[in-house]
């Protein structure tokens, strides 16, 4: 198994749609059209990759590494996460 | 790897040719501006480069270095044409075959991990690579710090950091590009799990067939897992779909989900590269923009700003710009009136002085106001503020079918419908595409805004509705408002009948908010300018005297006893202009216009201006007084004695000029973009033809109605 994330699906996911804003979680499968994926993975929103909602509107506005990304919702739909523990401080 | 595709050997003569990649926004038109001199649109959105731009210099010892600016991509799995582009020319199978000796590629260094994703496909293309290291200053504010030299080791290519927007970091970037041109290409620096990579090797040795070095084909193989197709450019690749499949069948057998492993495979090694060369201050979530955008996308507020904003700008345009169109006017006439002077009366001297300074000069005094909208646009693209407009129309562009980005070429549109055409290479879904293609010209471009001024200025009163705004800024505000609700409604109609098709999904990069820069707004303004004056000095130019030609031959014999005003009538309706205009008057009038109006209509199918040139043209071969254009319209009456020119028919004349498409160069770069040859033409042909029938029907119905509700016409 060198490749684990591809391989297992974990619990206590839910859509990036239903993300908690402001808190970090990491991507755990994307399953839109194979365009919108691909294009999504090149921008950083990976099987793995740690993102976060800073807003919602009529599309979602996500934090990735820094970069923001407007996702229709309907995509975000498609992404499931899962989400992070607080950082503690 | 081999070297079967590497750079060819140089011959000393030829220049070094470099391709400059990158994500979209990382600075790549300015590096290029910065290394070549050569002056380039530079815009804060995703995909102001969507043609190929080319230039050069010289090293210190003479070899010459061509530079190719290539549109910005996040990754080599081309989903755009513009995405196509890049990919083809890459790999040497583009039309012009220009292959590049060595690769730079713009990386973000505020955004790196993203910004490496395509870097680490590109090392693996087989061809010498070069990384910038651009907005180094942005990143260091944002408290990252990068160990270039780590950097370098881990990713075995050069890298040079650069600051393109101060021109720091350009020399170092232009030796290390001879540098890289002599050194071993770069190769794939981690592996894959041997599972997978015997799952793809069959793919690999099938792409490596069709002249694929092995570098390049290992690429591909592991880029086509996660694409739903082979692009245009693996055509040749005996049987892929085929191979691709059971690659992919393989992959799953084994439990890994194919289209995961190209992102995770480079996602995983950019990680470590990235623990081993960068350090970052724990980042505060909100940054400026993030304020800024909770104002600018805030779900009423957003939309509000964004209607302020627009109203501005075309007050602005229209009120900021009068007292320099009064002095270009001014010294117009002056210099008009002295030539006329020193010139003997006659057919010359009428040439001199009705042909050429009243027909150009009546489009020059636009050219302030041009200056203004175009300022205005480059101030929203280099901003920040078109990607916020973007996402603000997505829920309207939806709801007629199209992508919240279309709104990005709509907008180019209000400045020129050919960059706008030109701009929807960056919509990935075709029929999206061609439906943003047929409406992009129903957007009020700079030409129309000559005969929107004219008539206005001349018709309607400068009443003052709220601060800042006139009812001239309003009439001005509604004529845009008609082209882009009327380009929306017609997008609608569009993607439900001939392109229909589901909308694609809103993927939108926010880029952070940014101060525009004066010298790079000063520079496209002025590109503008010389555009429009070009124009002016050829096209206008030429299609005045010729007008004037018309307007002036054959000679009538006239009473010379007549009064002047009389002759001078006279004249202009024995003319070829006459003659034709009274022609064609049947087809005018029901739009309730005078045979003037017509031709000058007709003329302005060459370019909207004309038809302020025209009018200008007849009105000085009519009028020997120095009247301003403005004021002559205003007292133009009919042989009934009836005023000509009513705001009744101002406005639907003006709603003439906001529905034709009367401008060759939208018609051929239609043709070129919504796919060339006999299907470009078609294309083409219906955009002019429904156009042609919405400019005439509304026209007229303006007139219909506003007689039924009592206004004259
Ligand atoms: N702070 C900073 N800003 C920069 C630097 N280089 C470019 N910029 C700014 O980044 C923005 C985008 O620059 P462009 O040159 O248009 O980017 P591009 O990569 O060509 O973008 P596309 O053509 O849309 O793909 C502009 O507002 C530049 O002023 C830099 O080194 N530092």
């Amino acid at each position: 198994m060198t490749t684990p994330s591809s391989r297992e699906l974990p619990v206590c996911t839910c859509p990036l749609v239903d993300s908690e804003t402001g808190r970090q979680a990491t991507v755990v499968a994307i399953a839109c059209g194979d365009h919108d994926a691909c294009r999504l993975r090149a921008m950083g929103v990976y099987e793995g990759a740690t993102v976060s909602v800073i807003g919602k509107r009529h599309c979602l506005l996500v934090d990735v590494r820094g970069t923001r990304l407007a996702l229709g919702a309907d995509l975000a739909e498609g992404i499931t996460v899962r989400p992070q523990e607080r950082p503690k401080h | 790897m081999t070297a079967t595709a590497g750079p060819e050997r140089l011959a000393v003569t030829e220049p070094l040719r470099v391709a400059i990649i990158g994500n979209p926004n990382t600075g790549k038109t300015t590096l290029f501006n910065a290394m070549t001199g050569l002056r380039q649109r530079v815009g804060n959105f995703a995909g102001v480069t969507v043609e190929r731009v080319e230039g050069g210099y010289r090293m210190p010892d003479g070899r010459r270095v061509a530079v190719l600016d290539l549109p910005g991509s996040y990754s080599l799995s081309a989903g755009s044409p513009d995405e196509q582009v890049a990919l083809e020319v890459l790999l040497g199978r583009d039309e012009a075959h220009w292959r590049p000796h060595v690769v730079l590629v713009v990386a973000d260094a505020s955004h790196l991990e993203r910004n490496l994703f395509l870097a680490s496909q590109v090392c693996e293309l087989g061809l010498p690579v070069v990384i910038a290291l651009n907005q180094i200053d942005a990143a260091t504010e944002q408290g990252i710090q990068i160990d270039v030299p780590a950097l370098i080791h881990e990713i075995g290519v050069p890298i040079v950091p650069t600051i393109a927007s101060r021109g720091e970091g350009i020399e170092p970037l232009k030796q290390a590009i001879l540098i890289a041109a002599a050194l071993p290409v770069p190769e794939r620096r981690f592996t894959l799990p041997s599972d997978t990579a015997a799952a793809l090797a069959p793919l690999q040795e099938q792409i490596e067939r069709d002249g694929f070095s092995p570098s390049a084909a290992a690429m591909e193989a592991l880029r086509l897992l996660s694409v739903t197709r082979g692009e245009a450019h693996l055509a040749r690749v005996d049987e892929l779909p085929r191979h691709l499949e059971s690659t992919r069948d393989a992959l799953r057998a084994l439990g890994i989900a194919p289209e995961r492993v190209e992102a995770e495979a480079r996602y995983e090694w950019i990680s470590g590269v990235l623990a081993r060369s960068m350090v970052r201050r724990e980042r505060t979530l909100r940054t400026f923009s993030d304020r800024l955008d909770a104002v600018a996308l805030h779900r009423t507020g957003g939309p509000l700003l964004f209607l302020v904003v627009m109203a501005l700008v075309f007050q602005a345009v229209f009120s900021w710009a009068t007292p320099l169109q009064d002095v270009i006017e001014a010294v117009i006439a002056t210099i008009g009136g002295t030539i006329g002077g020193w010139l003997p009366a006659g057919d010359l001297r009428s040439l001199v002085v009705d042909g050429v300074f009243a027909g150009v000069g009546s489009v020059l005094v636009f050219l302030p106001q041009i200056a203004f909208l175009f300022a205005f646009i480059g101030v929203l693209e280099q901003s920040g503020y078109m990607a916020r407009a973007a996402f603000l129309m997505d829920r309207v562009m939806r709801r007629v079918g199209l992508h919240g980005k279309s709104f990005i070429p709509m907008l180019s549109g209000y400045a020129c419908a050919v960059p706008g055409i030109m701009a929807t290479r960056t919509i990935s879904d075709p029929k999206d595409r061609l439906a943003t293609i047929m409406v992009v010209p129903l957007m009020s471009c700079s030409a129309r805004l000559p005969v929107y001024t004219l008539l206005i200025g001349a018709f309607v009163p400068a009443l003052p509705l709220m601060p800042g705004l006139d009812l001239q800024g309003a009439t001005m505000l509604a004529m845009y408002l008609l082209g882009t609700v009327t380009a929306l409604a017609v997008a609608a109609l569009f993607r439900a009948t001939l392109l229909r098709g589901p909308v694609r999904p809103m993927i939108l990069e926010l880029p952070p908010y940014r101060w525009p820069s004066v010298r790079s707004l000063g520079v496209s303004v002025w590109q503008r300018c010389q555009l429009f004056l070009r124009r002016a000095g050829t096209v206008i130019l030429s299609l005045s005297i010729v007008l004037w030609a018309l307007a002036t031959y054959p000679h009538a014999t006239v009473d010379p006893t007549l009064p002047e005003a009389q002759r001078q009538e006279a004249q202009l309706g024995y003319s070829a202009l006459g003659r034709f205009g009274h022609a064609i008057e049947p087809v005018v009038r029901p739009l309730g216009y005078d045979w003037k109006i017509g031709v000058s209509i007709v003329a302005s199918f060459a370019a909207r201006e004309v038809f302020v040139s025209t009018m200008g043209t007849i009105y000085g071969v009519g009028d020997k007084e120095e009247a301003a254009l403005v004021d002559r319209l205003r007292a133009e009456r009919g042989a009934d004695g009836a005023l000509v020119y009513t705001p009744l028919i101002a406005v639907g004349l003006m709603v003439f000029y906001v529905y034709a498409l009367m401008c060759i160069s939208t018609i051929a770069v239609t043709v070129r973009e919504a796919g060339g040859g006999r299907i470009g033409w078609r294309w083409a042909a219906i955009q002019f033809g429904y156009m042609l029938a919405l400019a005439y029907g509304a026209a007229w119905l303006v007139i219909v109605v506003g007689r039924a509700m009592g206004y004259a016409a």
